[in-house]
């Protein structure tokens, strides 16, 4: 049954990648891409070292993630980096973890100075494809023949310019609507409401009991995209959303306004948590952990933390927002997709190596991150999964029913038009433009 | 000439020219090749595409990039700088520069913010406004001022005085250290013979000791002015230029343009109008001093 509901969710990341950045690269994409190959093509792949090869080559390679010492991921890649420590011990592996914000700006200075290391943890979509242009990442067409039956290609969609893969998925995510239902029933709900309207009326039960609905992290923008994005893909529909976010359709559009509008309404009623706006996610998790907001929309990711509470993880429960406007949009249309992924330099004097051993990493680091409860598995689940959390295996049962995904904004854009979009985000939140100021604005702005 | 002044000036061309090349090399060098990139629109990695003066022009209109607004609250924290973190350092260096009871205690205890890392006092203050359980809006309830209670950081109104306080605190024993320098290389003599006269301290200390120090009080308004100018570490700590872009400054706006939106040539636009700028306080504040002398 688990193994059914997990080729389900991966038939759902296939429409994502076709829906998404694999149009991008194609053809004409967001970032005004002429679907002629990137200048990454001229670095060719070479010959994939067999086992013997690689058991045989004693060398250093270099790697940098984002799996900080609190990041839900950090088990999972110290695991398979033991695994693969064991499998090679001739192969020594250098990596370091970065907080993510800050990573975003060392990956791009790296990039620019041509100081990668073999192997980076990057996001999908746009965030690879300005590196990938620059001709800074090795294509892995050659390594992943090797890997083809255990990682389907339609996960390599979102990594995937001009046809050629550049990038190893890890773990595919969503944004879920994760609940405290201690305090939801503490108003008179055992569920998680499944319409919008009686969303709001447990929005106000919340309120009048003293308890504030939401928790939102304005210290960092893309929490707020969290929520965002996903009422207004339950009131325009993922393809309208899609469409605007890869630059196939302009950002003027009404009901964009009107949904913004929506949004700021659950604002300006009150129901977000005031000081989130001074507070950055890992506070704001933690107090929603404490039983201060009832819901907290966020990645999926999270299941790994909420799953390892073992006060809070019986109060827990996760759902998609509900459908706003039933007319556009359906339940099964999600925010999210695999985005993380880990790709190897142009530049590394080991690249082909280094290709393979990305690869077996990334299975590795699929495999420990869904049995945390990370994420969905980019990877062909093996071995016995069912320890996994039942938090993570509700997700599998949300991504199973998903008609159709939009990648997050911010990764799906690049990166000047996700900047751009970002500060309205920011405008939207601390309620200094409307929904008809949110659209206008970005119609004009984004270059 | 002689040849001997030839073989002086060869001399001394030499002995400078390991000095020069470092400063051509680390100061002139970045300076020139930033201007060349700022006429640029270039991601970092790719191609460049030459578009003139395009930058600029965009950066003093374009309302997305607010380069104007962070310039606005780069001035007020010079000026807050000028007028209230200099006449407190002043006025520190003064008191402890009579040799009071407890003068290099003191002295080290006011220092001590310009020793501890910036990143580590943008932490301190961060859990001190913190609106949930920050010390001080905790004080404030404790004295029954609730009212005063505010999400110091989160909110636009109080976001910009918020971040300037630690700023400005943090550099007041750096100043005060420079000034405490001038105070006591006053000559004890010109203190003695005017108190001899009559002189109040307060008189002593205007009209002896801050004119002796004028040209280090002359220093520290030009570190001050174009250290308001490039202030960074300290907002992005705290802020990161929010809430609502309230508390930009030219330096976030910066590093947004450069390595977040990976336009390399408007970030360089930006450091090259930061250059200009601090050059031209800077001579400003030499030709006000100078008019005054």
């Amino acid at each position: 049954m688990k193994r059914k509901l997990l080729s389900l969710v991966m038939a759902g990341a296939m429409v994502l990648s076709l829906a998404a950045c694999g149009n991008n690269a194609g053809s004409t994409g967001s970032t005004g891409s002429t679907g002629s190959d990137p200048v990454g093509t001229t670095v060719e792949p070479g010959e994939t070292p067999s086992d013997e090869d690689m058991a045989s080559q004693d060398i250093t390679l270099k790697m940098w993630c984002i799996a900080t010492e609190s990041d839900s991921n950090r088990h999972s890649y110290e695991a398979a980096i033991a695994d693969m420590a064991e499998k090679y011990p001739n192969i020594k592996l250098d990596w370091e973890a970065f907080e993510n914000e800050s990573y975003k700006t060392k990956i791009k200075a790296a990039v620019s100075a041509n100081e990668m290391p073999d192997i980076f943890f990057t996001w999908s979509c746009a965030f690879l494809q300005d590196f990938v242009d620059a001709g800074k990442v090795y294509c892995l067409d050659n390594a992943y023949q090797e890997f083809k039956d255990e990682l389907p290609e339609s996960m390599l969609g979102n990594s995937t310019y001009g046809g050629k893969h550049y990038g190893v998925p890890l773990t595919m995510n969503i944004v879920g609507l994760f609940a405290n239902m201690d305090l939801l029933k503490s108003v008179g709900y055992d569920e998680i409401p499944g319409t919008y309207e009686e969303f709001i009326e447990c929005c106000d039960a919340l309120k009048a009991a003293g308890i504030i609905p939401f928790g939102c992290a304005g210290k960092e923008t893309w929490c707020v995209t969290e929520y965002l994005e996903s009422v207004i893909e339950k009131s325009v529909g993922y393809e309208t959303l899609n469409d605007i976010f890869l630059g196939r359709a302009t950002w003027d559009n009404a009901d964009v306004a009107a949904a913004v509008d929506t949004f700021q309404g659950l604002v300006n009623n009150g129901y977000f948590d005031p000081n989130g706006i001074a507070l950055g996610n890992d506070e704001v998790k933690a107090n929603f952990m404490d039983g201060k907001y009832a819901f907290y929309m966020n990645g999926t990711w999270n299941c790994a933390d909420f799953a390892n509470n073992e006060a809070f993880f019986p109060k827990v429960k996760v759902a998609e927002f509900p459908v706003i406007n039933a007319d556009k949009a359906t339940l099964g249309q999600l925010i999210g997709g695999p985005s993380d992924t880990l790709a190897v330099a142009a530049s590394s004097e080991n690249a082909e190596v280094a290709a393979k051993y990305c690869f077996e990493l990334g299975k590795l680091i699929c495999h420990y991150g869904y049995l945390d409860g990370c994420g969905l598995p980019a990877w062909t689940p093996y071995g016995d999964t069912s320890a996994v959390n039942g938090l993570t295996q509700s997700v599998a049962e949300i991504c199973g029913n998903a008609t159709g995904y939009v990648l997050f904004g911010d990764t799906a854009m690049n990166a000047d038009d996700a900047n751009t979009y970002l500060s309205y985000v920011d405008l939207v939140y601390g309620c200094e433009v409307d929904g008809q100021g949110f659209i206008e604005g970005l119609a004009n702005d984004i270059r | 000439m002689k040849k001997k002044d030839i073989v002086n000036g060869l001399a001394v061309f030499l002995f400078l020219l390991p000095a020069l090349a470092l400063f051509i090399g680390i100061l002139i060098a970045p300076i020139l090749k930033s201007a060349y990139y700022s006429f640029f629109d270039w991601n970092g990695m790719g191609d460049m595409t030459f578009l003139g003066l395009a930058n600029y022009k965009e950066l003093f209109t374009s309302k997305a990039i607010g380069f104007m607004k962070a310039l606005g609250n780069a001035c007020i924290l010079a000026a807050l700088s000028v007028f209230i973190q200099l006449p407190v350092s002043l006025g520190l260096a003064l008191v402890l520069g009579r040799g009071i009871k407890g003068e290099k205690p003191f002295l080290s205890i006011y220092f001590m913010p310009v020793l501890i890392s910036t990143v580590v006092i943008g932490q301190l203050w961060l859990k001190i406004y913190n609106p949930d359980y920050g010390l001080l809006n905790s004080a404030l309830t404790k004295l029954g001022l609730e009212n005063l209670c505010h999400i110091w950081l989160g909110d636009k109104k109080t976001a910009l005085l918020s971040v300037f306080v630690p700023t400005l605190w943090q550099y007041v024993g750096y100043h005060m250290l420079l000034m405490y320098a001038g105070v006591k290389g006053v000559s004890p003599d010109l203190r003695e013979a005017a108190r001899i006269d009559g002189a109040t301290e307060r008189q002593v200390n205007r009209y002896i000791v801050i004119p002796s120090i004028k040209p280090i009080i002359k220093v520290s308004v030009i570190f001050a002015v174009t250290g308001s100018l490039k202030s960074f570490d300290l907002i992005y700590v705290l802020t990161n230029g929010g809430p609502l872009h309230a508390t930009e400054v030219p330096s976030t706006r910066m590093i947004e343009m450069l390595f977040q939106r990976n336009r390399y040539g408007m970030g360089s636009a930006i450091a090259v109008m930061m250059i200009i700028l601090c050059f031209a306080f800077a001579l400003l504040i030499s030709r006000a001093f100078k008019e005054e002398d």
